[in-house]
């Protein structure tokens, strides 16, 4: 199962602020529901970890995230990431590439386009609930991320490998996949 | 000569209400789930949700510490003794459970045995199963490529070409095909669908340690091959082993392969000594059991200008999935499709089916597809009416002008078959009357001045059933034939078992009909049994609509052996020669003497206290029939839609279905079947398909996805008939209960390409969505 | 496993009780802890409606529930249809209009069909197909089952078998 989701949103800091969050997978991972990365493997590698609850359905991913290219000058990340569920439920990936554009006003756009891959018992529930889940983690994703761009940017970052993490509930996610099949437009983050 | 009997008898032709439904309405049917032993426990399988990937580790472990478990089989497990694989029905093997690879999603992995179904399903989350992923190949048109992913590396031939069959004259038909003035041609995908009966598939396998006996209570619809199967495969005596199929809740083909659930049952009572239960979810019946079609099919006809058919080319390509276990007669691998000539005179014809291997749910032959005469028949019949659409003529016409006359029966076609009987033109009329067809024909032209869309098709199919004659039919070797054994008691009643198992076709009623037929004894004193091999005469049990074609027979024929037998006794009782004797239901009379007579009562009873010198005791007889022939049932259907140009919505205003099954045993009970069928014809047409995406995974897992109509979707359906006997079978009979689903779905695609035909539509594949029906309306600029 | 709770219900007008898990769906608490096999499982979306039964007046999908969800309550199940040794009128009317082949879903199709005659008493075929669209149903193709219940609906009114009171629950 392939989806393709691209979501734009705005900040108020400016942009090497942004870029300083963005460009470290460690940083990145505190703000993503569920996630944290284990083990830095060299310096474009890493281990990492997500849970995934949909319903009753609970899934732990560990794999690995590589960053692909980084680019300061035009503020571009593209990283992968590849995991498998650690009782053999299935398996996810995702490509997902992160641009940063300096707005007038002197905050920054953030644009990113994930090519999501799914396999195993959460894809047999179709895309409409994948979608729905993708939603619902990135309205936390970006929360946290703006809640971390307005922490002082030498805190130590928090999460310490092997820490228990609060996996993402998508029990309003039924909720949402209904309500979604009668959404005309996509919701917009903010 | 079929004499008429009377009500009170209720032989053929009589729609006496049915003597199962008494336990039913009561809610006091005995299915496999209702089965408790004491001491059972519950089974439950680990399935992979991987479409294709290496088995790295099983760990069970945790499961098997988790309070109440008893135990957890792995592939592993089965391998050493030698249970990791097992046959299927076409020759092929399939794995039971994993080992090495994995080759489908929802395979199955692991079986974990508890107390009860919560802790087996606990059980289950807890077995931790390590994968690495392969590439997956879904496409069956990719899979002949070069690069394409390998798929049975167990297998000597390294690709993943299961077979290649053909039939008829290559040559002779591309001759006429090179000179031929007019030729048509479709491409028709069959999706892949799933018959989904209301009950899954499960058993409760019992191995008893005081008796060393097996006894299988098993939703099976061919109990006595399963047997042997189980004793080939397990290793057990065959006499050890009992095969019971209680009341089943529908099988449409689906109960007929062998699953690893079955034996993974029978290993665990095996090794621990109770009753183990296994019973699927409806998701694992969806995902993992035998699928139907997922044909991709061409066909080429042609003809001249006037539109006389000449030649017919059929190529196919045949999606199996990740074994080859469709369930088909040895000689068959495609079963019956070279059917495709359906009911038209094609002097010369080709047909070449190539069966693959994908990363999808084994099977292939179920949902009332008669060994895959559902596929041939929706081909020939939409391509027909493209032909009618190239030669600007009417579908009708077109037709009529190529039937199979009347007086060329019986036929044999030049793909092989010899129909035993027909008279298709007569079926047309009947349907073409009762749905008013030149009105509708008019009321089109109007519409369509009007912009509104409204569509009329017509399916002329004729279908094979009854398999079948031992020369050609065998399922693993076994013949098929079917039997039957009846037994008369002292005050007149009986009791008669079948090789065959009704899943609801209402077996209890009808052959009891036969046997009131034959013998005059009421339907209501005859008792029928079925499916417990230990009393049951072997049989190769039911679906591909042969069990009136094959154990109706033969439960004729046994009746025949006890009315001569009677006879003898008549003579003996009446004090003259047989020859003086002469037969109505119910009774022997003198010939000239009516009051002269003794009935089968009175016999029955002096069968026992006043045995004539020289004969055995007793009133009984068993039958094993090998039928001479199969039998070709036919019909016209014709469905008119009208569709919503707004929402591309399909409404069926009408359905007229005239079947010709020959003589009917109960009129109530055929009518049923059709109702049945023409439903399910009209769920694949518009609304069902199992799909999987580039990566495997299943779509349609569920009833969420897998759509089944209600009471709302379904229209009233129109039944009538004609009766063109079979003239090789005891009592004319054809065979009915897959008619409806052989040919409906060309009735509901033809209806829908004809009201966009003006539109150049040629043809939409099915399940015809309102989504596709939109789209098109869009493309065609019609759209509301 | 967590502890058992007891739980007390009205089934067919007999008392019964059991304990159970708190996770024991109500299907499998009338099957396995009353042992009424009549009421069966079909599906695992609440799509089929082989399931239902009638709970406190209302016909449910027992499948979707917890059996501590009904403690307390009144339920009728297919078994509990008949009374006296006869049959209901719903349970003459299937047999004779041929509303069932394989008999899996006609437990099912009979309480709904019996909530729906209760609160509808002459209803129209599409009142009828609509009243039973939860129940799925393999082999009929539904036109003999709503000429069931039509047949129901017109033996009830010319004997007047109509309950003041739906059996299963006050309403």
């Amino acid at each position: 199962m392939a989806l393709k989701i691209e979501k734009t949103f705005e900040v108020q800091e400016p942009i090497d602020k942004v870029w300083d969050v963005l460009s470290d997978p460690r940083k990145v991972a505190t703000c993503v529901p569920g996630a944290q990365i284990t083990e830095q493997v060299d310096e474009k590698t890493y281990k990492g970890a997500i849970k995934v609850k949909v319903g009753p359905s609970v899934t732990d991913y560990t794999g690995e995230v590589q960053i692909v290219r980084l680019d300061a000058q035009n503020h571009e990340i593209e990283i992968l990431g590849k995991g498998q569920d650690v009782r053999g439920r299935g398996s996810a990936s995702m490509k997902m590439t992160g641009r940063l554009r300096a707005l007038p006003n002197g905050g920054t756009e953030v644009i990113s386009v994930s090519e999501i891959g799914v396999v195993g018992i959460l894809a047999q529930m179709g895309s409409r609930v994948i979608t729905e889940v993708s939603n619902i983690m990135f309205g936390e994703f970006t929360k946290n991320f703006l809640a971390r761009l307005h922490e002082p940017s030498d805190q130590p970052v928090e999460q310490a490998a092997g820490a228990e993490v609060t996996p993402i509930k998508a029990t309003s996610v039924a909720w949402q996949a209904t309500k979604g099949l009668f959404r005309k437009k996509p919701e917009n983050v903010s | 000569m079929i004499h008429k009997t009377s009500p009170e008898i209720g032989g053929m032709g009589h729609s006496i209400k049915r003597k199962e439904d008494l336990r039913f309405i009561q809610g006091k049917g005995n299915y496999v789930d209702d089965v408790n032993l004491p001491g059972m426990v519950y089974g439950q399988l680990v399935r992979s949700p991987y479409a294709h990937a290496r088995l790295k580790s099983v760990n069970t472990e945790k499961a098997k510490k988790l309070p109440g478990v008893l135990a957890v089989i792995t592939g592993e497990d089965l391998a050493k003794a030698n249970l990791a694989w097992m046959p299927t029905l076409s020759y092929d093997k399939q794995m039971v459970l994993a080992t090495g690879k994995v080759l489908f999603q929802s395979q199955e992995v692991a079986f974990v045995v508890a107390e009860d179904r919560y802790t087996a399903a606990d059980a289950a989350e807890l077995v931790e199963v390590e994968y690495e992923e392969l590439p997956v190949l879904v496409d069956p048109h990719k899979a002949l490529d070069p690069d394409a992913p390998l798929l049975r590396e167990d297998r000597e031939q390294k690709n993943n070409h299961i077979f290649h069959w053909e039939v008829g004259d290559r040559q002779a038909t591309e001759q006429v095909f090179q000179k031929a003035a007019v030729k048509a041609s479709v491409h028709a995908f069959f999706p892949r669908c799933h018959p989904a009966p209301l009950e899954t598939c499960g058993c409760v396998a019992d191995f008893s340690r005081a008796t060393g006996r097996l006894t299988v209570y098993m939703t099976s619809q061919a109990p006595h091959a399963h047997r042997t199967v189980f004793a080939l495969v397990g290793g057990i005596p065959e006499n050890n082993i009992r095969v019971i199929s209680p009341d089943i809740g529908g099988g449409f083909g689906n109960k007929v392969p062998i699953y690893p659930g079955y034996v993974c049952a029978i290993v665990a009572s095996l090794t621990l000594g109770v009753p183990v239960k296994w019973i699927e979810t409806r998701s694992e019946n969806l995902q993992s059991t035998g699928f139907a079609r997922d044909y991709h099919m061409t066909a080429e006809i042609a003809a001249d200008r006037e539109g006389k058919m000449q030649a017919l080319r059929v190529k196919t390509l045949a999606d199996h999935g990740a074994f080859n276990a469709a369930a088909q007669p040895t000689k068959f691998p495609a079963g019956l499709f070279s059917i495709c000539t359906g009911s038209y005179d094609y002097p010369t014809a080709f047909c070449e089916v190539d069966g693959v291997y994908t990363n999808k749910a084994p099977g292939g032959i179920a949902y009332l597809c008669s060994f895959r005469v559902t596929e041939a028949a929706y081909l020939i019949e939409r391509a027909v009416d493209v032909l009618a659409l190239d030669l600007k003529m009417d579908p009708a016409e077109l037709r009529r002008k190529n039937f199979i006359p009347a007086s060329k029966f019986p036929y044999k076609s030049s793909l092989g078959w010899t129909y035993d009987s027909g008279n298709y033109e007569a079926a047309m009329k009947v349907a073409l009357d009762k749905i008013g067809y030149q009105q509708l024909r008019k009321e089109q032209e109007e519409k369509r001045k009007k912009g509104e869309l409204m569509g009329i098709g017509i399916s002329s199919f004729t279908e094979i059933v009854g398999a079948g004659p031992a020369h050609s039919f065998d399922i693993l070797g076994i013949k098929m034939f079917d039997s039957c054994e009846i037994r008369i008691h002292p005050t007149g009643k009986a009791m008669a078992r079948m090789g065959t198992k009704s899943q609801g076709q209402g077996h209890e009623t009808t052959y009891a009909q036969i046997v009131a037929q034959e013998l005059g004894i009421p339907a209501a004193d005859v008792t029928i049994e079925e499916g417990d091999t230990d009393t049951a005469p072997y049989g190769l049990g039911t679906y591909a609509s042969r069990s009136t074609p094959t154990s109706g027979a033969a439960t004729a024929i046994a009746a025949r052996k006890i009315r001569d037998k009677a006879k003898k006794i008549a003579a003996y009782l009446l004090e003259c020669n047989e020859a003086d004797l002469e037969w109505e239901p119910g009774k022997f009379y003198v010939k000239g003497t009516p009051s002269k007579s003794k009935t089968i009562q009175e016999i029955a009873f002096a069968a026992y206290t006043n045995i004539p010198p020289g004969l055995e005791a007793g009133l009984e007889a068993v039958d094993y029939y090998d039928p001479p022939n199969l039998t070709f049932p036919f019909g016209t259907y014709v469905c008119v839609v009208d569709i919503d140009k707004g929402t591309g919505e399909v409404k069926v205003r009408r359905f007229v279905a005239v079947d010709d099954c020959g003589n009917i045993i109960n009129p109530m009970i055929v009518e049923g079947q059709i109702h049945g069928g023409l439903t399910e014809g009209l769920a694949i047409a518009f609304m069902q398909q199992i799909d999987y995406d580039e990566s495997g995974n299943i779509q349609g897992g569920s009833f969420m996805d897998y759509l089944l109509p209600t009471a709302v979707e379904t229209p009233h359906w129109e039944t009538d008939k004609t009766c063109t006997p079979s003239p090789h079978h005891p009592f004319g009979a054809k065979g009915v209960g897959e008619s409806p689903n052989v040919g409906s779905p060309a009735a509901f695609v033809n209806a829908v390409v004809d009201a966009l035909s003006h539109l150049g539509v040629k043809h939409i594949d099915m399940p015809i969505t309102p989504w596709k029906v939109w789209k098109v309306l869009q493309e065609k600029g019609v759209a509301a | 496993m967590a502890k058992k709770q007891l739980v007390s219900v009205k089934v067919n007008g007999r008392e019964r009780e059991a304990a159970v898990e708190p996770r024991l769906l109500l299907v499998h608490f009338i099957r396995e802890s009353l042992q009424l096999t009549g009421t069966h499982i079909g599906c695992d979306t609440s799509h089929c409606g082989a399931c239902t039964v009638v709970l406190n007046g209302r016909t449910v999908k027992s499948c979707t529930m917890f059996a501590v969800q009904a403690d307390g309550g009144e339920i009728l199940t297919v078994e509990g249809l008949m009374k006296d040794g006869q049959l209901h009128p719903l349970q003459e009317g299937f047999r004779q209009e041929h509303g069932l082949q394989c008999g899996f879903c006609t437990p099912g199709m009979l309480m709904s069909s019996y909530a729906l005659l209760h609160n509808n008493p002459n209803p129209s075929e599409e009142e009828i197909r609509r009243g039973i669209s939860g129940n799925l149903c393999r082999c009929t193709g539904y036109q003999n089952i709503v000429g069931a219940v039509q047949y129901a609906s017109a033996k009830m009114a010319e004997t007047k078998t109509a309950e003041p009171e739906m059996a299963g629950g006050a309403k």
